[in-house]
């Protein structure tokens, strides 16, 4: 009675039938792949230009030269605001960057006056866009770099300070990624319903209890496979959205592999459900792409929540995979919040206890 | 419960289980001796799985008493299935996995076990060892299920209708293997509703039906106790009227099965050879006579009131 015992074999085992099984490949890893890869090809259609907006704090004719300067980058257009102003634009996604100019640029910049020390333009940018970042980067630190040495003589009169602003509007690419690794998980915990019913139906679970192995040792290889499954979605699909869209995660790896491993287990857990209520094989499959096809589109994987009619929406916020979603959105590339991130864990948390809860009191092993 | 002989494996008493209003298992006792081959023979739906699954330890009695290696299976199922092997009826196997994998995982689930390839050439399923287990044929497919019944290296095997679906070759080769069980020292539990077969396999054999046991004995036993006859029989013909058969010496009864007349006799030689002189005065040539002993079949036939097979 050793629950360690077969627990990994049965797991090695189970990794080898799902290995072997080309369906299973197929929807849980080479579908999300898919997925992301047309999607981030359809909707980042890759502008080259920027917008930003230009806070100008000194109102000096030198900070109105630095502007002009900047105007002569073809890949930025320049748009006046206040600063609060502009923030809210960049937040709404109107503009990619704000460029603050700081009162007294004008007399660090004034010739034979050293200042006691450099006067710092602040370039606001959205990390999780990494690509428009690093090009916004660039660009201001070779105008700042051109104007510096125009002043040479003098100390280094500018420097950028580049500051982070999370705003609705990652790029396409960057909502998908996660949005897309969330559905992914709930297709990895869904589909664990058919083999578990066929091996009920063939009577592989009756065989199996006619040997010492236990029932929390078998449940628990389950798991493992299913967590490295979740594990390789993970890599391939961050992956994809690295190489073929530069999305770059942002949030705390430890948070993110903890939210996986939630999404994962949550989801394996109605997988279960499921295969407590489908009599057969064929039931178990009818139930599984009943769920998971309304969940899918009603659970802002491919458009934000906010965007759906309002009648809907409350039933998006029944749904798990919407925290799920959220929850990744947010912490992997810093989208916006739907629900803070606390209670995305405790809804995912309360599907879990409940699917495990009805499960254990409704499954049957014969 | 009493104290079972010390030669016992198996000591059940007055076994109950009942599914709604269906008694499945209606006080059964019986006991099986260390070393033998015993069979449950019974119709489908006689009660021989649910006992057999009771006494594996994978369904709760609802009354009455079954111990099985001198452990009570509804005390200590676990302790139990450490030790016994099981066969279960039509149970299939992780269709992806190989024969090899599948002995290989099987046996990490016990204290101890043997090597896989002991029980891969043991089993003649050298050449399938890396084939998928859903590509193997029935046969192949029966084997491996007993290499997974051996894994443990266990005294007490459980087979539950182990030759179903085969075809007669395939249920020859796997009464060998099966036979050769007894030979190294295991007791067999099997059910079956093929007569021959416990004809062949059992040292004893339980009749089962409707979830009692209506005999038990070795098939000598059940056979003489019922029949004191033998049948002599033959394809029927026109000019052999009932009437004129029922005269001869020692016949007590004529019947007919398919196309043959079927003499029931207490005295061999004299019935054939008033058959013969009655053949030979009608003019009729080519008579092809056959004796045979009675069957467990015609025991059950006559327990029962049914055939065996449906």
């Amino acid at each position: 009675m050793d629950i360690l015992r077969g627990l990994w074999p049965m797991t090695i085992a189970n990794v080898k039938s799902f290995r072997r099984n080309r369906e299973a490949m197929f929807w849980t890893l080479a579908f999300p792949v898919i997925f992301v890869a047309l999607f981030g090809a359809i909707f980042s259609g890759g502008s080259t230009r920027f917008e930003v907006a230009w806070v100008d704090h000194d109102g000096t004719p030198a900070a109105a030269q630095l502007r002009a300067g900047f105007g002569q980058v073809r890949m930025l257009e320049l748009r006046d605001a206040a600063e609060d102003e502009a923030l809210a634009l960049m937040r709404q996604g109107d503009v990619d960057a704000v460029i603050v100019v700081p009162a007294g640029v004008g007399e660090a910049m004034t010739p034979g006056v050293a200042p006691r020390a450099p006067a710092a333009l602040v370039l606001y940018t959205d990390p999780s866009r990494s690509t428009a970042t690093q090009t916004l980067n660039q660009v201001v630190e070779q105008v700042v770099g051109a104007v510096n040495q125009r002043l040479s003589g003098v100390p280094p009169a500018l420097a950028v300070e580049t500051r982070s602003l999370q705003t609705q509007s990652i790029s396409a690419a960057a909502y998908f990624v996660p949005s897309i690794l969330a559905m992914a998980l709930m297709q990895l915990g869904l589909f664990a319903s058919i083999p578990l019913v066929a091996q009920r139906e063939k009577l592989i679970l009756k065989r199996l209890a006619a040997t010492p192995l236990t029932r929390l040792t078998l449940v628990t290889s389950n798991v493992l496979m299913r967590l490295l499954v979740a594990a390789v979605q993970t890599v391939l699909i961050v992956g994809v959205g690295a190489l073929m869209f530069g999305v770059t995660i942002v949030g705390n790896l430890l948070v993110i592999i903890g939210l996986i491993a939630l999404g994962a287990v949550t989801f394996l857990a109605i997988g279960y459900l499921i295969a407590s209520w489908a009599r057969n094989e064929e039931a178990a499959t009818g139930i599984t792409s009943a769920v998971q096809f309304p969940v899918m589109f009603l659970s802002g994987i491919f458009f934000p929540i906010a965007f759906m009619p309002e009648w809907l929406q409350p039933v998006a916020a029944f749904l798990p995979l919407t925290y799920l979603a959220d929850a990744l959105r947010q912490t992997m590339v810093g989208g916006a919040a739907y629900v803070a991130l606390p209670i995305d864990v405790a809804v995912l948390a309360v599907w879990l206890a409940v699917a495990t809860a009805i499960t254990a009191r409704f499954f049957r092993w014969q | 419960m009493p104290s079972p002989s010390s030669g016992a494996v198996i000591a059940v008493r007055e076994l109950r289980k009942s599914y709604g209003a269906l008694r499945a298992v209606d006080d059964v006792s019986f006991t099986v001796e260390r070393g033998e081959i015993f069979g449950l023979l019974g119709p489908n739906g006689a009660g021989k799985t649910t006992t057999i699954e009771i006494l594996e330890g994978l369904r709760k009695p609802d009354g009455g008493q079954a111990e099985v290696l001198g452990i009570d299976v509804v005390r200590n199922p676990a302790a139990l299935k450490e030790r016994i092997g099981v066969q279960l009826q039509s149970a299939a196997l992780y269709p992806e996995l190989t024969v090899r994998e599948l002995i290989s995982l099987f046996g990490s689930f016990y204290a101890r076990s043997l090597p896989a390839e002991r029980l891969i050439g043991e089993l003649g399923l050298g050449e399938r060892a890396g084939a998928a287990s859903k590509q193997l044929s029935g046969g192949q497919r029966q084997r491996l299920s007993i290499a997974l019944a051996l894994v443990n290296d266990p005294e007490l095997i459980f087979l539950d209708e182990p030759t179903t679906g085969l075809d007669p070759q395939g249920r020859r080769s796997l009464w060998e293997h099966i036979d050769r069980l007894r030979g190294e020292g295991r007791t067999v539990l099997l059910t079956t509703h093929y007569m021959e077969e416990a004809e062949q396999l059992c040292d004893r054999v339980a009749i089962m039906d409707h979830g009692r046991i209506l005999e038990l004995g070795t098939v000598t036993e059940l056979v003489g106790r019922h029949f004191r006859d033998r049948t002599v029989r033959f394809e029927s013909r026109a000019e052999l009227s009932d009437t004129a058969l029922a005269t001869l010496r020692g016949v007590s009864r004529v019947a007919h099965e398919d196309t043959e007349t079927v003499i029931l006799t207490r005295d061999v030689p004299r019935t054939i050879g008033g058959l013969l002189e009655l053949a030979d005065g009608l003019g009729l040539e080519g008579l092809d006579v056959a004796v045979r002993r009675p069957s467990l079949e015609d025991v059950f036939l006559e327990l029962t009131g049914r055939a065996l097979r449906d």
